[in-house]
């Protein structure tokens, strides 16, 4: 029985993350809902964010270290967010490629297990840095995409409820996140770096290597790994267009009364 | 005498079968109103439940299918000892390999205690699922719910087919 397709959405606007959380949310209760009918849909969002460190759930919002480093991050203007996903802390922002695949893991029998989805999204991540832009990837025993030992190009973290997925991964396109990425350890991992696919393909000024160019490309291998068919989302659909435009308007609004900052904002 | 003979079989890990067993050299009154005193249930999402009718309290674990399709887990998330569940509420979660899968209560109660091992040692989980790696520990309020779970048989069917 072949199965329906992944129907993806790529937002212009960086957005704001807890907004976005909460597009997560509403798509997932959806899904949640129709599911009961099978008549749920699996979706890919692909967005960039506005400046934002968020922390895993493994990270006590209260702990005063968290507080106290939040509150630094907070005043160079990032948001500051915990979440209920896998991982640690991490960044995201304009420049990097942030990916939210809601897919529902029953859809196959037997189900998809975590560790094969997880391994999934990073074998689609790999194919798609080799594929797009020639470049090689290292082994690594932790999870995400790393170019070697000290440098780490992809993120993973995710969320799994009743086989319902939120959360999934983000890839620094531009140089933009790596000013903001050293403000953290970002992942836990002390002595890892962030690279991105522009300095590894030398390419000068921001508009050469973008994100909105990366969406083709990482939609279709992220099709060919799962085995899905990628279609366009129609932002007609009933169900889910509404939210969607919602939410890109909201952002399209926030970009234009404050403009996302580039750099941090060091004192 | 009747009640510290069925704890030791617990012990040993024995199943409901022997069990029964054991308790057919109670006295006869007893044998005739004889129920399943050791249950075991699944549910549709991996979790397990260890019911002791003696002191009404089951012991909720993820089963070994779930925990080999997780991978290697780096942290456990456990409900607070005292708080109030209900069947299918979120009780915590297991984090694996950038993963963190929510576990659901499989019965309503009072949580009595949680599995301090696993804050130390969440790598338990995987070695020892149904044993060891034991999440928490509910006084059931309504033991009924467990006719609503699976057998084992009708939980490994699951498996295979879902």
């Amino acid at each position: 029985m072949l199965l329906s397709p992944i129907f993806y959405h790529y937002f212009r606007t960086p957005l704001p993350y807890v907004q976005t959380l909460g597009l997560q949310e509403k798509l997932h209760q959806i899904q949640l809902l129709l599911r009961r009918q099978n008549a749920h849909k699996d979706i890919l969002l692909l967005l960039q964010h506005r400046p934002v460190y968020t922390l895993g759930r493994r990270q006590q919002a209260d702990d005063p270290e968290v507080v106290a480093e939040g509150s630094q991050l907070q005043r160079m203007g990032a948001d500051v967010v915990s979440t209920k996903r896998g991982g640690q802390i991490t960044y995201h922002g304009p420049g990097q490629l942030v990916g939210y695949p809601l897919l529902d893991l029953g859809r196959t029998a037997p189900a998809m297990g975590i560790r094969d989805y997880i391994c999934r999204m990073q074998t689609a991540l790999k194919l798609h840095l080799k594929e797009e832009h020639g470049i090689e990837t290292s082994l690594n025993d932790n999870t995400g995409v790393f170019l070697d030992e000290t440098t780490k190009i992809a993120s993973i973290g995710v969320q799994v409820r009743h086989r319902l997925t939120t959360h999934g991964f983000s890839i620094n396109v531009t140089p933009e996140p790596v000013a903001w990425f050293a403000q953290v350890v970002a992942c836990g991992l002390v002595g890892v770096r962030q690279g991105n696919i522009a300095e590894m393909t030398k390419t000068q000024g921001r508009d050469a290597v973008a994100v909105e160019l990366e969406i083709e490309g990482l939609a279709g291998r992220f099709g060919k790994v799962f085995g899905r068919d990628m279609v366009k989302l129609d932002l007609k659909e009933k169900e889910l267009g509404p939210a969607i435009r919602a939410l890109e308007e909201e952002a399209e609004e926030l970009q234009r009364t404050h403009p996302c900052p580039q750099t941090p904002a060091i004192t | 005498m009747f009640t510290s003979v069925l704890r030791q079989a617990t012990k040993s890990g024995l199943s409901a079968r022997a069990v029964r067993k054991t308790a057919a050299y109670a006295s006869p009154s007893r044998q005739t109103f004889i129920r399943t005193l050791i249950t075991k249930k699944y549910t549709q999402d991996h979790e397990a439940v260890v019911f002791d009718d003696s002191t009404s309290v089951g012991t909720v674990s993820v089963t070994d299918y779930a925990q080999s399709s997780l991978g290697d887990v780096v942290f456990v998330e456990l409900p607070t000892v005292g708080s109030e569940v209900k069947q299918g509420d979120q009780i915590g979660a297991v984090e694996s390999v950038k993963a963190a899968s929510d576990i659901y209560a499989p019965v309503s109660g009072v949580v009595e205690a949680v599995n301090e091992a696993l804050a130390g040692q969440p790598g338990l989980l995987n070695k020892s699922p149904e044993d060891k790696g034991w999440l928490c520990k509910i006084k059931l309020s309504n033991a009924t719910e467990l006719d609503n779970l699976m057998t084992e048989e009708a939980y490994k069917e699951h498996c295979e087919n879902s």
